[in-house]
């Protein structure tokens, strides 16, 4: 038990300290904010026009697409989309991973403690601003019960565990390229299209859609978005989290096997 | 001349250099060219359900998207050096660059050459040359030339953005990030027409940041849209001036930026 308790502890400190790191970078954060409200408002300006011209009753309304927006916006950097974490590469690059080897830690759990870290970070200083300032400027809806918006924090933190596995999974290939940026900007487009953080599965032509709902990316934005917005009720949230949770660990399962054979095959480069 | 030898010459290292990396290299080609690809999915997407835009067919913005794809394409490969360039304010390399005996501009620009921008360049392209194929765009003498001026202006607007970027790093050290609002966020704006944003947002990316200059005008122009868009057509004609004016006016603060350059020390 007691060791049990020792592990928790180490790894929730990789957690905070991970936090704490990221918090010196206040100016950058402010940029990023005006960053994700500039795209925010490029996207309901398209959606407010698209919508002006169609006549036919659409699945979504515009209010509510708009908070589908304002919730991709809030939740960007939490996604495993593209760039922000070289640190993982230039660690496998630079060879500073050794020292991070000598460490007698889980290095799987320890990365994942560290993404979880910048997920808090992120979700409070970058996606709790960007939602208060989008309730005062857009009409943002709000879910109706408890229920809704408990089901919608549980699908939410899955979709981050989700996210983060993801993310070690995509840059453990840095163990056989070194550079990172062609495999992540590839996977990055890929998982943006089909998490349906461009445009709403919902908007999709049946048959692309049924393919989104085969992939484990819509666990990422469209589900829990979708339970927000009660467009998953009922039996249905639970087959959607229960998605979730499985990809969830196909995902760590792939990443630690990555990681394994990346290890064994590791250079150190310099010294 | 001189300039032109050692531009190419640094052209020919850097892609010498950046060949090192192979597989890295073909696969990020692809991916370039991916993204895109998917980018402008999503656009068909869209047009799919909702047919029409603001009076714009899905071909019509796709002319608008493959123009300001080629043009950021484009200036991110030759740009590159500006992009890049708070690295050698914060290792303080810039040092170096002041004593040798070329321009700094000049410098910083030969500085990098990004080979591998050309996977977005080829997507765009084609874009473009499909949307062309599926509009009936009655091409001139002075269309072409007018579309190539339109193009090498909307490169220069993003290189503009870059010199503003690498400027900046003179007082913050770390470039700002709030240039990927205009060089990303102008990109995925400008794949738009004009007409469907506020006034003020319209008016700041036409006189301030002169992003509509370089695309939607010209845009407007080629297709012929000029009357039924209520834009004067006196405007719409020297609308890609506006480019080269920007890039200048980059170039002035760019030199005005290095008066107040103060080492990092080594």
């Amino acid at each position: 038990m007691r060791s049990f308790y020792l592990t928790v502890n180490v790894y929730f400190a990789f957690v905070t300290k991970s936090f704490q790191k990221r918090m010196q970078y206040r100016v950058a954060n402010l940029a990023g904010l005006t960053t994700n409200f500039f795209f925010l408002l490029v996207h309901i300006f398209v959606y407010t026009a698209f919508y002006a011209a169609s006549t036919e009753p659409q699945p979504l309304s515009l209010n509510e697409i708009i908070t589908y927006f304002v919730l991709c916006q809030v939740s960007f950097m939490l996604m495993p989309f593209f760039g922000a974490r070289s640190e993982m590469t230039q660690a496998i690059k630079d060879g500073s991973v050794a020292l991070q080897l000598t460490k007698p830690v889980d290095f799987h759990a320890y990365w994942f403690a560290d993404e979880c870290g910048r997920a808090c970070y992120f979700l409070l200083m970058r996606g709790l601003p960007t939602f208060l300032i989008s309730i005062l400027f857009f009409q943002v809806t709000f879910p109706q019960h408890l229920t809704v918006l408990m089901a919608f924090v549980l699908s939410m933190t899955l979709a981050i565990f989700m996210s983060t596995a993801i993310t070690i999974t995509i840059f453990s290939s840095a163990f056989w390229t070194l550079d990172t940026s062609g495999v992540s900007g590839m996977s990055g487009s890929v998982i943006m299209l089909f998490s349906g953080m461009l445009v709403p599965i919902a908007l999709w032509p049946e048959g692309l859609a049924q393919i989104a709902e085969w992939l484990p990316f819509a666990g990422l934005i469209d589900i829990p978005f979708s339970i927000y917005l009660s467009k998953i009720t009922g039996v249905a949230i639970w087959t959607a989290v229960g998605k979730q949770m499985m990809w969830c660990l196909i995902f760590i399962g792939l990443g630690r096997l990555f990681l394994r054979r990346g290890f064994s095959r590791l250079v150190i480069q310099g010294g | 001349m001189y300039h032109l030898s050692l531009y190419l010459h640094f052209v020919k290292l850097r892609i010498r250099s950046q060949m090192e990396y192979r597989f890295s290299f073909v696969f990020d080609l692809f991916s370039q060219a991916s993204i895109a690809v998917i980018d402008f999915f999503m656009i068909a997407l869209l047009f799919n359900r909702f047919k029409e835009l603001a009076g714009w067919s899905l071909w019509e913005v796709g002319f608008l998207y493959g123009m300001i794809g080629v043009c950021f394409a484009v200036a991110e490969m030759v740009g590159r050096g500006f992009d890049v360039f708070q690295n050698s304010v914060v290792r303080g390399d810039f040092d170096t660059i002041l004593i040798r005996p070329v321009g700094t501009f000049f410098q910083v620009f030969s500085h990098d050459f990004l080979l591998r921008r050309v996977g977005r360049f080829s997507q765009a392209f084609v874009i473009l040359l499909i949307a062309n194929s599926q509009l009936t765009i009655s091409w001139s003498f002075v269309k072409v030339g007018y579309l190539l001026v339109s193009l090498v202006s909307g490169t220069c607007f993003f290189i503009g953005l870059f010199v503003i970027g690498a400027t900046s790093c003179f007082w913050t050290i770390q470039s700002i990030e709030i240039i990927n609002i205009f060089t990303n966020g102008g990109v995925f704006m400008g794949s738009y027409p004009f007409s469907i944003y506020r006034h003020w947002f319209r008016h700041f990316f036409t006189f301030i940041v002169p992003l509509a200059c370089v695309n939607y005008f010209p845009a407007l122009f080629l297709m012929e849209k000029v009357t039924s868009s209520g834009v004067s057509s006196f405007g719409v004609h020297l609308a890609p001036i506006a480019g080269f004016l920007f890039l200048g006016i980059t170039m002035l603060f760019w030199r005005w930026g290095v008066l107040h350059y103060q080492s990092t020390g080594h």
